[in-house]
């Protein structure tokens, strides 16, 4: 249970699929009470005693299955069968019978379909509930309508309009979020992608540096790798008794340096198993931009002095960060002086050692992508005047 | 073991995040805004259609009203519109219900009860924690109170005392299930408008980390006078092109004049510009703001960088030592070789003490990147950890060339 709450309590970092799994667990243990309490509310139910045991008993294994699925990570087709568990749970709580908590059911379900936060998931099962919510009102909300209504009609209508309704905001509510927090994540990930980009020129400086300097690569070094294999074994005892097994697989990870990765893979001579493990490690790799060397970069930034927050720190629009048509103008020069001046790209044998041509720099500012930084006004300019630039800057 | 993840945070996250909250709770503003708009006109025809007294009628219409004029007076006054937007959320949430339970008093029947659920629904669009907090503990004391207080409401023929109190049963399992999913939810959004912070501000540092690696390599930095002269050339002779005079020399000198004076000796110097004018030029100066570099930087690497929808959602783009389908060796081994990698000293990070590392672990986002119970076995032997690095690893390797 404590590893539960920490879990729910740190949700923001776990991964789409552990969240999921995350969800499908707490919707479990509701569907688990949920389903006892179908037992003392069978007395108030007309069924026959084959419905009262049967009922509870295929929820009962329904729940079963669910936590199956749950056990072999097959995260989606248990969300699936929580809904489709729910929604059994609401037939047996207003099938044949006509009491408020009944009906309550139908928000319940909505609300579980809601929780998992998936459109085609609420399009598919929320319109199917709400549905099957109209057809009870109509065909047997009779049986709840108070005895202080002024009119049936009208309180059948209140029933119709507030779940109809309680259905539509929530769509709306995931149209929003679904629009924003994909926009969000597109950006995210874009961002992640340039950053890679960064970390890429960084990463190969440090190549030709150590190339420079004559130093071997850290991941060559004897020490390293025997350092990294005694810290692994250390580990390792605290979870298998043949701790060694894992100083096989360290030298093997060291050994992938010096392999393409991609032909290991690939290797149908290979085992299952080398394979395997040369496709996982190969994201921890030392000898080209990964994901280990990413978060080494990432991590160093941690300790980079920073300017305070100013309104334009993540602004790279000349438009955006400039009011004088001057000062826009001396701008964009400084750009095109920059990108003709200094070594920005790599050249044709992966070396930090290539500078834009003119050509180069006309092709990119006259790009789509381009207005990023610069407006059309100023693509403008730049074109009416393009020798100039190329001559003086 | 507690997990301070702000303790290690970039310090401009904060700020950016509210800006980047502004906008979207602008929307969500809008959107409560007409839902509410369409609910008044359904109440309204429903209060005539029932025929209640007109004192009720307008009662109910005024509540509408209020929450308007409310809205639009704090969405119309700009100054702090984040606070005056969060506080337009407050009001319409309990406005919201102060409405739903008018009507359930007014009328005592079963279907009108369900408003409490779409008064509920309409407030989550906000997905805020304060705004949860207030409609989870509105629905369920209203609700309690209405079963409890008003049993003439559920007054269904043929239901007993008993019956009814399983509506309470019910209450309490739809609160605490609506809890748990706004909560999650919440803080999934919570962490995307972290993320994408975070990178924003991640990106001026790795630029900052690439510049510094670049410059211990090549020994070379951006030639600022360069710079200056080749503008004035230019500036020089556009102006020729154009057939006007320099307007463009008075201010190069000043950019080159920002480095070497002290902002009181700028403006004796250039009266003729204002402090805000200064301000403006001082981004485009070369040795003191980065931001003309950090563009240039970014505009040279950043073509061609597209983003397909499947990506977006692909876990494979959350960096970590704890990917799903990895093998535990794969966890610990990649966790360790992060480690002994920060304990050496490197051209962008030099070692850092255990003490320091132990800290940054347990105390920042890479605590929740490494397998859970990988990081405890560390945070518990930390010592051993230094200690075989200490024997095996200090000062056996470096960077730079051995004489």
């Amino acid at each position: 249970m404590k590893k539960v709450i920490s879990r729910i309590t740190n949700s923001e970092f776990l991964t789409f699929s552990e969240v999921l799994r995350l969800k499908v667990a707490i919707v479990t243990l509701f569907l688990l009470v949920l389903t006892l309490l179908s037992i003392p509310l069978s007395s108030f139910n007309d069924f026959t005693i084959d419905i009262n045991v049967f009922i509870p008993m295929a929820l009962g294994l329904l729940l079963l299955l669910t936590i199956l699925l749950l056990v072999v990570n097959l995260n989606r087709s248990a969300m699936h069968f929580s809904i489709i568990t729910i929604i059994v749970l609401t037939l047996y709580y207003t099938y044949e019978s006509n009491h408020f908590y009944g009906y309550m059911m139908f928000f319940v379900t909505l609300t579980i379909i809601i929780f998992y936060q998936d459109i085609a998931t609420y399009l598919l099962y929320g319109v199917s509930i709400t549905a099957y919510g109209v057809y009870y009102i109509f065909e047997k909300g009779d049986a709840i309508v108070g005895l202080n209504s002024i009119n049936t009609e009208i309180s059948l209508y209140t029933y119709t309009g507030i779940l109809v309704g309680f259905y539509l905001v929530f769509l709306v509510q995931f149209l929003i979020s679904d629009n924003i927090y994909e926009k969000m994540n597109n950006e995210w990930v874009r961002m992640n992608k340039i950053l890679e980009k960064y970390q890429e020129f960084s990463f190969r400086h440090m190549v030709e540096m150590l190339e420079e300097n004559s130093v071997q690569p850290i991941y060559k070094n004897q020490k390293f790798q025997q350092t990294v294999s005694e810290i692994c074994v250390f580990i390792n005892e605290f979870f298998e008794k043949d701790a060694d097994n894992i100083a096989e697989v360290v030298e093997y990870y060291f050994f992938l340096h010096d392999q393409e990765v991609d032909h290991v893979i690939e290797n149908k001579e290979l085992s299952i198993t080398a394979r395997r493990y040369a496709s996982q490690l190969s994201k921890y790799l030392l000898n080209q931009r990964t994901e280990m060397v990413s978060m080494l970069f990432d991590f160093s930034t941690i300790f980079k002095e920073s300017t305070d927050f100013t309104e334009n720190r993540y602004v790279y629009n000349i438009d955006k960060l400039f009011n004088n048509r001057i000062d826009k103008l001396l701008a964009l020069a400084m750009i095109y002086k920059y990108l003709k001046t200094e070594i920005t790209q790599f050249d044709k044998w992966g070396n930090v050692k290539r500078i834009l041509t003119h050509e180069d720099i006309t092709e990119m500012f006259v790009s789509k992508e381009f207005r990023e930084f610069i407006s059309y006004e100023q693509v403008n300019f730049y074109l009416d005047n393009e020798q100039l630039f190329k001559d003086f800057l | 073991m507690r997990v301070n993840t702000s303790k290690f945070q970039y310090k401009q996250l904060e700020t950016y995040k509210e800006i980047l909250e502004l906008h979207h709770i602008k929307i969500k503003t809008l959107i409560v805004n007409i839902i509410n708009l369409v609910f008044a006109f359904v109440v309204g025809y429903f209060l005539l259609v029932t025929e209640v007294e007109k004192v009720m009628f307008v009662g109910i219409i005024f509540m509408f009203i209020v929450l308007f004029i409310v809205n639009i007076a704090l969405l119309s006054y700009n100054n702090d519109l984040y606070n005056n937007l969060k506080f337009s959320m407050y009001i319409n949430t309990i406005g919201e219900y102060i409405i739903a339970i008018t009507l359930i008093i007014i009328f005592q029947t079963p279907s009108m009860f369900t408003l409490l659920f779409l008064a509920y629904a309409i407030t989550a669009i906000y997905q805020d924690y304060k705004v949860m907090i207030t409609s989870n503990l509105a629905l369920f004391v209203s609700g309690v109170l209405l079963v409890l207080g008003f049993d003439s409401i559920f007054s269904i023929p043929g239901e007993t005392l008993a019956q009814n109190n399983f509506i309470i049963v019910f209450l309490v399992l739809f609160v605490l299930l609506l809890t748990l999913s706004s909560y999650i939810l919440i803080k999934r959004k919570t962490f995307f408008y972290n993320h994408l912070a975070q990178i924003k501000e991640s990106e001026i540092r790795n630029m900052n980390v690439l510049i510094e690696i670049e410059q211990k390599r090549t020994k070379k930095s951006l030639n600022s006078k360069e710079y200056y002269k080749s503008l004035e050339l230019f500036s020089k002779e556009l102006s020729k092109k154009i057939g006007i005079e320099n307007i463009f020399s008075r201010k190069i000198q000043l950019l080159r004049d920002l480095k070497k004076h002290n902002p009181t000796e700028i403006m004796e110097k250039y009266p003729e510009y204002t402090q805000d004018e200064i301000n403006e030029l001082k981004v485009l100066e070369l040795s003191i703001s980065h931001k003309i570099r950090n563009l240039g930087i970014k505009a040279s690497k950043t073509q061609g960088i597209n983003v397909s929808r499947k990506e977006i959602f692909s876990e494979s783009q959350f960096k970590s030592f704890k990917h799903l389908n990895d093998l535990n060796y794969v966890k610990i081994i990649s966790f360790v070789v992060f480690y002994c990698l920060i304990k050496i000293d490197k051209p962008y990070l030099k070692e850092l003490e255990e003490s320091n590392i132990k800290d940054i672990l347990l105390n920042s986002e890479y605590f929740y990147r490494i397998d859970r119970d990988i990081i405890e076995v560390y945070l518990e032997n930390n010592e051993v950890f230094d200690t075989i690095v200490n024997d095996l690893l200090k000062d056996r390797w470096t960077y730079e060339k051995s004489n």
